[in-house]
């Protein structure tokens, strides 16, 4: 900073520093700020696109309706359930590779190159691939297992959601993947060596060493792959839009066929803010279980192991 | 120190997973070679391959025009990320101009649901006469392009030393020459890594598009969701427009994901 004004002949009306960031402040206030506000706005107002004439101011009347909502609530809890579930199975199945590969030493680079190759692909071609791959009289799969007396319809009312969270297990998996053998990658070496000169088993080392050293890349995977997983469309929109009945609608789909399918643009809004604000809390819930949690139950085993060897 | 038999239990679910994962792949690609009449069959493997629906999609279908819409749209979407970003995370790194808010800012933005996004740009796109043309996608792709392209360049400029810098400035540069004609060229490759990835953003993204676009400005991933009426010939051409969706994207990941575990180790960590 002061070389800045030590060195040029003359003050400049915006320091340098300020100038450099002003571009990405205007292009962000244009293409961020402005249509959140804008956003916002819409939901106070009765606002239909094929009525744009009649647009009226209504207050929070929109955000009022919604806990009576029953398809908005049903397409809430559908999106909580596919978001615990797939995120929950893309952790673990994730963890194992992640520990499996760590310890790979021959074709390590080819497993991981190809291994991590579907989180980069568009998750349309992902949904018509997998409607593909699981259609009842087209698919392979229900085709082998039809050979050994197995009949399934991936898509029917019990095994639609599953099967929609298996799919983006399918894509998602290799994204924790990436993450977690990054943070093994990156570990340490004496506390390990330590430990095991310590006589310490795998298990031991593994729960009181790894997971632990692992935390905030744990925190960041959990928390980067549960607000993505919040946006699944392109699958819905593939295979079920919604169906059978309203068993896989998601948010996102339900907000496109209020908004764009019903023309109702200041409802659609309004359940955009709603799911905001529980993605906001969800959030913070999970940073709260995973940064503090430990720490409390720590701390209450200390207390009880002192109050037993006090008495 | 490891027994055989767990370094056998490791690779089989290794090999297991292997093929869990490249199986659709070459399901499609078998599929986009398979005569018409046989597409229906699942359980046909072997067959004479025919280049029909290749031929079709490639120069009798409006496929490779949504494709081109799709390079242009990430082109310009990257070029004007690049181009408003890279000021601003050489700015934060050097200045740390606007501190912590900077970088809340735009870990902020980066995850700003779509939900909330389309409506008012839709409506502004409605209202500016711009539905169906690349500029309502192009917007709406900066939404997400920039704060990533930001996030991905303030780690290379954090890697450049200061001295480099102090030194081109003794030599008569201003800061800002210093800027664009030093550091910019020491940290191309990350600009090129950054510049690929946020393409491979761009080029994948369907909401948006599918949303804001009719006819004419599709891109690919829009328009392919529409191939999904199921009968036998569609399901080969879909293959074909599928694989030119995915396959320049596989070819590049191979070159982006030693810089994704590096800026994304990065934000995991601070």
């Amino acid at each position: 900073m002061r070389h800045q004004t030590t060195h040029s002949p003359r003050q400049p009306l915006i320091p340098l520093r300020y100038a450099l960031i002003l571009p990405l402040l205007l292009v962000t206030a244009a293409v961020l700020l402005y249509p959140i506000f804008f956003s916002f706005w819409v939901s106070l107002h009765r606002y239909e696109l094929t009525d744009l004439s009649n647009i009226r101011y209504i207050g929070f009347r929109h955000y009022a309706r919604l806990p009576d909502d029953k398809s908005f609530l049903n397409a809430l809890s559908n999106t909580l359930i596919f978001v615990v579930a797939a995120v929950g199975l893309e952790f673990t199945l994730g963890f194992v590779l992640a520990v499996l590969l760590h310890r790979q030493k021959t074709f390590r680079d080819f497993y991981r190159a190809i291994l991590l190759t579907p989180m980069f692909i568009t998750p349309i071609a992902v949904g018509l691939i997998f409607r593909f791959l699981l259609n009842s009289q087209l698919g392979i799969i229900p085709h082998l297992l039809g050979l050994v007396g197995i009949r399934i319809d991936f898509f029917g009312p019990n095994l639609a959601l599953p099967s929609i969270i298996m799919i983006d297990v399918w894509q998602w998996t290799p994204f924790m993947l990436l993450l977690l053998l990054a943070g093994l990658e990156s570990l340490p070496h004496e506390p390990f060596e330590a430990a095991r000169i310590d006589g310490a088993g795998g298990w031991q080392i593994f729960r009181h060493l790894t997971l632990p050293l692992m935390r905030p890349v744990i925190l960041a995977a959990l928390v980067i792959r549960g607000l993505d997983a919040f946006k699944v469309f392109e699958y819905i929109w593939a295979i079920t839009r919604g169906g059978p009945g309203e068993r896989t609608e998601m948010i996102l789909y339900h907000i496109y066929r209020v908004g764009f399918r019903f023309f109702r643009m200041g409802e659609a809004a309004a359940m955009g803010y709603v799911l905001v604000v529980v993605i906001v809390m969800l959030a913070l819930a999970v940073f709260w279980l995973l940064d503090r949690l430990p720490v409390i139950l720590a701390e209450r085993r200390r207390r009880r192991i002192a109050r037993e060897r006090g008495v | 120190m490891e027994s055989v038999t767990g370094r056998i239990a490791r690779n089989l679910v290794l090999i297991v997973a292997l093929i869990v994962v490249i199986f659709p792949y070459f399901w499609i690609t078998l599929t986009s070679i398979k005569p018409p009449d046989l597409v229906a069959k699942p359980e046909v493997l072997f067959f004479e391959p025919v280049w029909d629906n290749w031929r079709e999609v490639l120069f009798d279908s409006d496929v490779p025009r949504y494709m081109l819409n799709s390079i242009m749209v990430g082109t310009m979407a990257v070029l004007l990320a690049l181009l408003v970003g890279s000021p601003a995370a050489y700015s934060f790194s050097r200045f740390r101009t606007g501190g912590a808010a900077f970088r809340i800012g735009i870990l902020v933005a980066q995850m700003i649901p779509p939900a909330i996004m389309i409506i008012p740009i839709y409506l502004i796109m409605y209202h500016a006469r711009l539905l169906d043309t690349i500029w309502a996608v192009i917007v709406a792709h900066l939404t997400f392009v920039l704060p990533m392209v930001t996030w991905f360049l303030i780690g290379f400029f954090d890697e450049v030393p200061v001295d480099i810098e102090e030194q081109a400035m003794v030599d008569g540069c201003t800061q800002f020459q210093a800027f664009y004609r030093v550091v910019l060229p020491i940290i191309s490759p990350g600009l090129g890594a950054s510049a690929i990835f946020a393409f491979v953003l761009s080029w994948n993204e369907m909401f948006y598009s599918l949303l804001l676009t009719g006819g004419d400005a599709r891109t690919l991933p829009a328009a392919i969701s529409g191939f999904w009426t199921f009968r036998g010939i569609e399901l080969g051409k879909m293959s074909v427009a599928v694989m030119m969706a995915i396959v320049p994207v596989l070819i590049a990941s191979f070159f982006i994901q030693r810089y994704m575990v590096k800026a994304m180790g990065r934000g995991a960590i601070k």
